[in-house]
């Protein structure tokens, strides 16, 4: 047996005959330029839009599984205080004075819907559903916004800090620290969180959002009035959710690590700076983003309860006081509002997804 | 995810954190069948003081209705923890349903049911659950678990969904169905064993999501408030304002006893998840020290015509597992000359790749260096840390790995892949950097537009030549290939070891290369070494091994070549 160099090469295919036509590993050619994603905007424009309608629909179904009539309840709780018309309004909301089909009964809702026509409170009867979100959404925001913005940043910090250094003891105590802190009920930490700071060290006001008498409107005394009341329970619902992003962020951060571009990066003598900044945290946190919408949910529900226990004014509040008084379109419009808020707020993530992960930009992934 | 007998066989109650989980959960479990035996009072009697402080009739004291507390605590954990198990466990059994039967089923009954899980995933739970449980007031529990269960049914489902998808198109289903075997015998037989753990750790969050749910419902007094369970206990010192009358006890024992509940199910959940994903395992299995090491044998700076570029003596690598440290290369001593191509070949598993890895310093835990030295240019690489070792890296020698199709960060576009292991050390002018990335595309023969591309968008051919081009950025002395073209089809292969055999001669550079092709090495190599269970079994020139292996091993090796004529 001789061999030949050059006639036989690895799994035995003649080479000779290769060098006849010559390969460009370059074709074919890929377009480069980095252009929207079109499909996947459509995408999760069709799925806001149909988990809007699901949430609308749940509306309007669920009143109308229970047995015996929500109005005739109402009308027994409000006995001789509802003015004629409330009654009214009331039993067209409910679909009771017969004006169709279930099925056009359903359109004429979803037609409501749409001019923005969420009927009237009726625990503060006559005020339209929607005036009344409208005075709690600004808090509500408020409150979701700067708290998800900083247990995001600072949850995702310490998951990093957990997940980089794990083997180490402080590293390595985050995560059951993590665990419980996302197993606490969050009203129950809101409660004693009052408690302490509150009502025992009266450091900081027992509930509301701003004194009776804060003064002119954004004015120096207006601001730190609202910044005492929305400490506490920023700080409870931060201390809650914080610990859902320090595990997510940790396991990406595992999962990162062991991959092969972070063995060739350190290959590379890169700075570990470098490393962590470029190669670690831009990937690890990608799959965080896409569990945002999930964590949300979450948030929103803590939310809820917190405002509850500090008397906070936003949505939560005014669900719960629907809830207490019975005030079925209230509460209707709150659940339609906050499905709102959580999917607005779902699809910026995917936007932003859009903009940090090429993969998703060209529909790869 | 590892089927029930690996979930028996893997050490999950060794971890603290399952026994953790599962000692408060059995405790909490125990305190409340026990309730009767362990506190005489009923805990709806109304036949005590009002809001009594702590003594030792009444270890948590009394409501404000003169209910006993501590018999609250205690009963309250029998409905608490018959909320959390049965809603986790129907919760549970929707997700494997609906998860399963879109992965098995595939098609639209798949597009449909993703939609429905997207639906209830970015719904938000609570407040859908306010809504629907104040629709569904009073009647005991039961309508509470049932809400409860419906709305936290949808992440598991997608997990499993996921998870079943995988499976599904792994052979041994695949074969299973090929055989003519029902949807229910493969769903259940062949699927379904292969995610009990992950169904698992999916009915402890489950049951997380539902001790919490009911706890937030009970607190704003939907559902019905005149069962006693921690969140009912909480509602009512909420609403008799325990807190104002100093009574903290009343709202912090349920409150604990709900955040120790749902920490034991945190806890469990997560190990289980651990088990299915050993990368997340805490703690690192412990290694000696590199003890003894034998003084290297010093190299005389005037023969620098004998000196080597990269000297391994006696090199000793080990992995630290359960059962103690598994040696993977043995006593190793290799030298490789400035300019030399020396070839590394063996079967897969004789230790190449980890050799490789310890002399370039890449050997992750559990892998450990024990014992011997590699010096590369007269500078002890194994002496080296920190900021030391990260200057020496990429400019003396680079890497380029075995599996080079997932070694670019895929965020990144290829040109700042490049760019960076320059800027690295020391070359910031972007003039430079663009030149030489230009003409480092140029050498293996990549057009210069896909610098601006994103690995993703690149064939495999063509990562592993981006690879090369950064491996040659430096010029570095040395180059460690760690079967750079396994993954390739024959074709690339071909032209890449053409370019590769080009370039080193051009340029100098001494070439350290792994296959476990032999034919591959004979062809390409100045000298070739062949490694054999963790040692070096031959080394000698490409043409001498060739004509007269020496070491049976390596015969058996040659012969295993295909022969050019004849039968095969």
């Amino acid at each position: 047996m001789e061999l030949t160099k050059g006639c036989y090469f690895g799994r035995g295919v003649r080479t000779n005959a290769l060098k006849s036509f010559k390969l460009s590993v370059n074709d074919p050619l890929i377009p480069l330029a980095s252009e929207v994603n079109v499909p996947y905007l459509l995408r999760k424009v069709a799925i806001l839009l149909f988990t809007l309608w699901v949430a609308a629909t749940l509306n309007f179904i669920l009143p109308r599984l229970v047995p015996g009539d929500p109005v005739s309840v109402m009308l027994a709780k409000y006995q001789g205080r509802l003015d004629p018309s409330a009654v009214d309004a009331l039993k067209i909301a409910y679909g009771l004075n017969d004006l169709g089909t279930p099925v056009s009964e359903y359109f004429g809702y979803l037609g409501r819907l749409l001019r923005g026509d969420f009927g009237r409170s009726i625990s503060l009867f006559p005020t339209p559903v929607l005036d009344v979100i409208g005075t709690a959404l600004p808090y509500t925001l408020g409150l979701v916004g700067v708290t998800t913005v900083v247990s995001f940043v600072l949850g995702s910090a310490l998951g990093l800090y957990s997940g980089w250094k794990r083997g180490g003891a402080l590293a390595d105590a985050l995560t059951p620290v993590a665990l419980f802190l996302s197993s606490m009920p969050y009203f129950w930490f809101a409660l004693l969180t009052l408690y302490i700071f509150a009502f025992k060290l009266r450091w900081f006001p027992l509930g509301g959002a701003l004194d009776p008498f804060p003064g002119d409107a954004f004015s120096a005394g207006w601001w730190s009035s609202l910044l005492r009341h929305f400490t506490l329970p920023f700080l409870t619902i931060l201390v809650t959710s914080l610990g859902g992003w320090l595990i997510t962020m940790r396991n990406n951060v595992v999962s990162v690590a062991s991959e092969d571009y972070l063995a060739f990066a350190r290959a590379k003598g890169l700075t570990e700076r470098r490393i962590v900044s470029r190669y670690v945290l831009r990937n690890a946190l990608l799959p965080s983003f896409t569990s945002f919408g999930m964590a949300l949910g979450f948030v929103i529900s803590g939310q809820i309860l917190t405002e509850i226990v500090f008397s906070y004014p936003g949505l939560g509040f005014y669900l719960f006081q629907s809830v207490v008084g019975l005030d079925y379109p209230l509460m209707q419009g709150i659940f339609f509002f906050i499905a709102l808020t959580v999917l607005v707020a779902n699809f910026a993530v995917d936007l932003l997804n859009l903009l940090l992960d090429p993969r998703v930009r060209e529909g790869r992934a | 995810m590892s089927g029930i007998r690996s979930l028996l066989r893997q050490p999950f109650f060794s971890q603290p954190r399952a026994l953790t989980g599962g000692g408060i959960l059995l405790t909490l479990l125990l305190l409340g069948l026990l309730a009767p035996v362990i506190t005489r009072y009923d805990p709806t009697s109304l036949e005590f003081g009002a809001f009594m402080p702590l003594s030792g009739a009444h270890p948590l004291g009394t409501t404000a209705i003169g209910q006993d507390i501590f018999a609250q605590l205690l009963y309250g954990a029998r409905l608490t923890l018959l909320v959390g198990a049965v809603a986790g466990l129907i919760a549970t059994t929707l997700s494997v349903a609906l998860g399963l039967s879109a992965a098995y089923f595939g098609g639209w009954i798949d597009e449909a049911i993703n939609a429905l899980i997207n639906v209830f995933l970015v719904l938000p739970g609570l407040p859908l659950v306010i809504i629907a449980s104040a629709f569904l007031r009073g009647g005991g529990v039961w309508p509470v678990i049932i809400v409860i269960s419906f709305t936290g049914w949808a992440w598991g489902a997608r997990v499993l969904r996921s998870q079943a998808m995988a499976l599904r198109e792994r052979d041994f289903v695949q074969a299973a169905v090929a055989s003519g075997e029902g949807a229910g015998r493969v769903v259940f037989m062949e699927i379904l064993p292969n995610m009990l753990g992950l169904i698992a750790a999916n009915f402890f969050g489950a049951a997380l999501y539902a001790v919490l749910s009911e706890a937030g419902l009970s607190f704003i007094g939907v559902g019905d408030v005149s069962l006693v369970t921690w969140g009912t206990m909480l509602y009512w010192a909420q609403a008799k304002g325990a807190l104002l009358q100093g009574a903290w006890w009343w709202v912090a024992a349920p409150g604990l006893g709900i955040a120790l509940l749902g920490t034991a199910f945190a806890f469990l959940n997560f190990s289980i998840d651990q088990l299915g994903n050993p990368r997340l395992a805490r703690g690192r299995a412990t290694l000696p020290a590199r003890v003894q090491r034998p003084p290297s044998t010093p190299i005389d700076p005037q023969d620098s015509a004998a000196q080597p570029l990269l000297a391994v003596r006696d090199l000793d690598v080990g992995y630290a597992s359960a059962g103690g440290v598994v040696r993977a290369v043995r006593q190793v001593s290799l030298d490789v000359a400035p300019g030399e191509f020396l070839g590394l070949a063996g079967e897969s598993g004789c230790g190449k790749s980890t050799l490789a890895f310890a002399v370039t310093r890449l050997l992750a835990p559990p892998g450990a260096v024990l014992g011997g030295s590699v010096q590369l240019m007269g500078q002890d690489l194994l002496a080296l840390s920190g900021e030391a070792l990260r200057q020496v890296r990429w400019r003396d020698f680079s890497v380029v790995f075995q599996a080079s199709m997932n070694v670019l960060n895929p965020v990144l576009k290829v040109r700042e892949q490049v760019y960076d292991a320059m800027q690295a050390h020391g070359v910031t002018d972007p003039k430079r950097l663009d030149a030489r990335a230009r003409e480092l595309f140029g050498l293996v023969g990549v057009r210069e537009q896909y610098l601006d591309a994103y690995p993703h968008q690149l064939s495999g051919g063509m990562k592993q030549r981006v690879v090369i081009a950064t491996a040659l950025a430096l010029e570095p002395r040395l180059i460690v290939m760690d079967e750079p073209t396994t993954a390739l089809d024959v074709v690339v292969q071909r032209q890449i070891l053409q370019e590769i055999a080009q370039i080193r001669t051009r340029l100098g550079i001494a070439v350290v290369f792994i296959t476990h092709d032999l034919s591959l090495l004979v062809e390409m190599s100045d000298r070739v070494a062949i490694m054999y269970a963790g040692q070096v079994v031959e080394q000698a020139p490409a043409h001498q091994l060739y004509a007269h292996p020496k070491h049976p091993y390596t015969q058996q090796l040659m012969n295993a070549f295909p022969p050019m004529t004849g039968p095969r």
